[in-house]
């Protein structure tokens, strides 16, 4: 404890907490419309309380002793997995969720990223890297399965991040570049059967992407809508509580996977900026934990939720103004959603938890 | 392996700062150099203009009588930028409202530029569509229920041809500069009053501009700009009259138009076959419109204006004026008749032989050799420039979208179109309206006018006052006359009189009335497809005539016969008990 609060990484503490009080602006902001600022807050609250709950654990536990739990970690989300296929609540027509009562549901494909950055991370921190195509299977393999599982309920985009973090993290281990070459070669071989185990709205979305003029009163929709809301914003927004795409439900998700509509709407390019550049401090932050972690373990640890946090925001951002393609995954700390909340306390907890027992030299 | 470690989180640090500043990239693209594009867009997101139409403004007879109001119908729209699924949504509703889908797809198609702006597609939709549309509304998202005002013809086909009938602006009109100003979908004149005051009529749509929420619910009003109804007219036509005029004809196909003798005001103006403006009135469906437009019997046509026919005997009045006025006969003028009247090597011959007759019995008895005399006598030239100056051969300016010319042929004419020169049995054929001659009987009845008043050649017309919108001031439509034939005053003495003999003692023996001096002209016109038209043309009270009528029956062989009984009963609408004779008075 008291070695935690001694090497304390108080930026990317402040960083969060920033992060956390800018999304329950725009929260409040995107609930207006959806029956009162306080309708979504309030369970934010308790959200948050669990979140700052499990992050403190996440930094007092040792990363190493977490680490070394890897099994039973791996073997319990592949359980949740199944059990949210078998019992899971069908939302928004997938079967994302675990009912949990008040609290609404639990979606274990969210744990499932902790799972793979802290089960990866000790599979790569060994010595010997894999340094074939054949070598690298058992870890595809491992990769490979929770996210077919995530794939079936369907949910891409945490299917998505499964992979980037994988990739992101075989980089920073130090695979060698022609491996990873070989690995997106075998991407691209595998698309056109991606292509074809896409349902029907996912490959309208795909197409919109590329062309948003084709059917705007379809699947273009919600494309041209959160362009136009972000768009319209101009240089310092229609301000907070004062957005009409917002107000008048323009935008489909708008406290979800679109809340930054909201943000880009009512707070202009100057809000934006901020965000970035919050964001912006809080990968720095864990990078630099990377670079100071005492072992490989940590330095992996870390790298994988930089990874983690880098492709959430950049696609979640990217898909509202046009440079990604629509898919539901959510922005770290401001989208309205429990399980992603808790997901990045423990990702914070656990940065935490490797800064604090960083490399000697540096004390 | 911390060097390995350091390039590799430097590079990837690398790639993050880039991710970061694409996004930062793109949001100032978006929300600083095209900012105000989206501002905008999102400024017409919020707002919908709801249409009011204007009441169309209604048209009342001389007295006061409503002719032509408007009714509260329902009209099934679509809102483009709501409609959700249309594969799904379109087949359903094509069903429902029994309209081909390809039609619908069209409509729709053609609104593309107006996303906000809900379409048309059903106007004046039956009870049964709107119940089943309610009922279906949440299956049927963009899909609406306006209520409009809809055309009511109170007297279905009574004058239709006059009063016209409504249909939708087509692109050849949207093109045109005389509708100006006119948008895709109105309902516009597409004949008769309707059309030529359109502009007067139809008023200003009203627009109601509210903000909605992206399911197009209305949230508040951010303004209002009211609907102007358009204005009404008073007509001149005469309801009873009309009334008279449509009933004498009945069945037979022709037309009857009545006129006000000194001032050009269409008292009753009729044509039959006619049809039910009330059809047209909430968009006529193209498989009734085909079965009027190849009717036979052309209900669409206007016998009255549109339709031209030989004069046959009515254009001795012309013949008898023309001879008067050049000297070529006067009223001690007496041929005699024993029914041939040879002409070169011709000989034409009379139906009757009708012994020595003056001027007056040659009139009075329509006596056909007489005629070929004057007519020879006179030349055909000289009676070209009297019909032309009675206001034959030449449209009387009647204030109605269309209307024939007709055609008077002389010399000239015959040479331009035929190549040939006039010979003198083209004047034996021309005096007895018979040859070239081709007029409307609208024509006829301005011309019986002018020998009736003296002279004065009337332009008809068909609206007396335009009245204020809301009941602001009215105003007359000045109408000056179209001409005037200088008569000397025996020839007009003699013309007139020979006019009240054929009622009171000739072929126009039929139209007597007690108590009622009428003067007029029978006339029965070979032409070459079928049976001889009926004609008659009449002024009364001669003297001092406030009233002349033109009837003609279509293959009704005997002027006297046919066309005289339903002169007189115009004639008995006009004058008989009741019937305040119409001058200026009358006005609501």
């Amino acid at each position: 404890m008291r070695r935690v609060l001694r090497g304390l990484d108080v930026p990317l503490l402040v960083a969060t907490v920033l992060l956390v009080a800018f999304g329950l602006v725009a929260l409040a902001s995107a609930a207006v419309p959806l029956g009162g600022p306080w309708a979504y807050v309030r369970t934010r609250l308790v959200h948050l309380a669990l979140a700052a709950g499990a992050m403190v654990a996440a930094a007092l536990v040792d990363y190493r002793r977490l680490a070394g739990l890897s099994l039973v970690l791996y073997a319990g989300m592949l359980v949740l997995l199944v059990a949210v296929l078998l019992f899971g609540v069908t939302r928004l027509g997938a079967q994302r969720w675990i009912p949990l009562g008040p609290l609404g549901g639990f979606q274990p494909s969210e744990l499932a990223k902790i799972v793979i950055i802290l089960t990866l991370a000790r599979s790569l921190s060994t010595p010997n890297l894999p340094s074939t195509l054949p070598r690298l299977l058992p870890l595809l393999g491992h990769v490979g399965l929770p996210v077919v599982l995530i794939l079936r309920q369907p949910d891409v985009g945490s299917a998505m991040v499964l992979v980037a973090i994988m990739l992101g993290m075989l980089f920073l281990a130090g695979v060698r570049l022609r491996l990873l070459a070989g690995l997106g070669g075998l991407g691209l071989m595998a698309a056109p059967f991606l292509w074809s185990v896409l349902r029907d709205y996912q490959r309208q979305r795909l197409l919109v992407f590329l062309d948003p003029g084709i059917d705007p009163l379809g699947a273009g929709y919600a494309l041209n809508q959160a362009k136009i809301a972000v768009g319209s914003g101009q240089v310092w927004g229609k301000g907070v509580f004062a957005g009409t795409q917002n107000l008048l439900r323009f935008i489909p998700e708008q406290h979800t996977d679109f809340i930054f509509t909201v943000i880009g709407e009512e707070m202009g390019f100057v809000g934006g900026v901020l965000l970035l550049l919050l964001f912006m401090v809080w990968v720095w932050r864990a990078l630099r934990i990377a670079y100071t972690a005492a072992d490989r373990l940590g330095m992996l640890i870390a790298g994988g939720i930089a990874t983690m946090t880098v492709f959430h925001v950049f696609v979640n951002m990217g898909m509202t103004v046009g440079l990604m393609p629509i898919t539901g995954i959510p922005l770290p700390f401001i989208s309205y959603g429990g399980s992603s909340l808790l997901t990045m306390g423990v990702a914070t907890g656990l940065l935490l938890g490797v800064g604090a027992r960083r490399r000697k030299i540096l004390l | 392996m911390p060097s390995e470690r350091t390039s590799r989180l430097a590079a990837f640090a690398v790639v993050s700062v880039l991710l970061f500043v694409m996004l930062l990239g793109r949001l100032w693209q978006m929300q600083v150099l095209q900012g105000n594009r989206f501002r905008q867009l999102s400024e017409e997101n919020r707002l919908r203009d709801l249409r009011m139409p204007a009441p169309r403004g209604i048209l009342y007879d001389r007295k006061g009588r409503p002719l032509v109001t408007n009714r509260a119908a329902f009209t099934v729209s679509l809102l483009p930028m709501e409609l959700r699924r249309p594969k799904l949504v379109l087949p359903r509703l094509a069903a429902i409202l029994d309209m081909p889908l390809a039609e619908i797809q069209l409509r729709l198609e053609q609104a593309r530029l107006r996303p906000f702006e809900p379409v048309r597609l059903l106007r004046d939709a039956p009870k049964r569509v709107v119940a089943m549309v309610e009922e279906n509304r949440l299956d049927l998202p963009g899909v609406i229920i306006e209520v409009e005002p809809v055309r009511h013809y109170l007297y279905g086909s009574l004058a239709a041809h006059a009063l016209g009938y409504l249909g939708e602006i087509d692109a050849a009109e949207l093109a045109s500069p005389a509708w100006e100003g006119y948008r895709m979908g109105d309902l516009i004149g597409k004949g008769g009053v309707e059309r030529t005051y359109d502009r007067e009529l139809r008023g200003h749509d009203g627009r109601l501009r509210v903000e909605v929420d992206a399911r197009g619910r209305a949230l508040g009003i951010l303004g209002r700009d009211p609907a102007h109804p358009g204005k009404s007219l008073v007509l001149t036509i005469d309801l009873d009259i009309q009334r008279a005029a449509e009933a004498a004809l009945g069945e037979m196909a022709g037309a009857v138009v009545v006129l006000d003798a000194r001032s050009g005001e269409v008292l009753a103006i009729a044509s039959h076959p006619a049809f039910d403006p009330n059809a047209f009135a909430a968009g006529i469906s193209p498989r009734a419109w085909a079965r009027l437009a190849t009717d036979r019997g052309l209900p669409l046509l206007s016998r009255a204006v549109d339709s031209t026919y030989e004069p046959g005997s009515v254009f001795k009045v012309v013949t008898a004026a023309a001879a008067l006025a050049r000297g070529t006969a006067t009223r001690a003028t007496r041929v005699t008749c024993n029914g041939i009247f040879r002409l070169g090597g011709w000989v034409f011959r009379d139906l009757k032989v009708h012994g020595t007759v003056d001027f007056v019995e040659g009139v009075a008895q329509s006596c056909n050799v007489f005629f070929w005399t004057l007519g020879t006598r006179t030349g055909g030239d000289a009676m070209a420039e009297m019909a032309r100056a009675l206001g034959l051969g030449e449209r009387t300016g009647i204030d109605l979208p269309s209307e024939s010319p007709g055609l008077i042929p002389d010399s000239a004419w015959k040479q331009r179109t035929q190549g040939e020169p006039w010979y003198p049995g083209d004047d034996a054929n021309m005096a007895i309206g018979q040859g070239w001659v081709n007029v409307t009987p609208l024509q006829v009845a301005r011309m019986i006018a002018a020998v009736g008043n003296g002279g004065t050649l009337v332009r008809p017309h068909l609206v007396r006052r335009v009245l204020g919108a809301d009941g602001g001031p009215s105003r007359s439509i000045p109408v000056p006359p179209a001409g005037s034939v200088a008569f000397r005053p025996d020839v007009l003495a003699t013309l007139q009189e020979a006019l009240a003999a054929v009622v009171e003692r000739g072929t126009g023996r039929g139209v007597a009335i007690p108590g009622l001096k009428v003067a007029g002209k029978t006339g029965s016109a070979e032409n070459p497809r079928g049976q001889p038209h009926a004609w008659f043309a009449a002024y009364a009270p001669a003297g001092d005539p406030r009233v002349a009528v033109a009837v003609l029956v279509e293959h009704g062989r005997r002027g006297g016969l046919v066309a005289a009984p339903i002169a007189k009963a115009v004639l008995q609408a006009a004058f008989g008990p009741g019937a305040v004779p119409q001058a200026r008075e009358g006005v609501p």
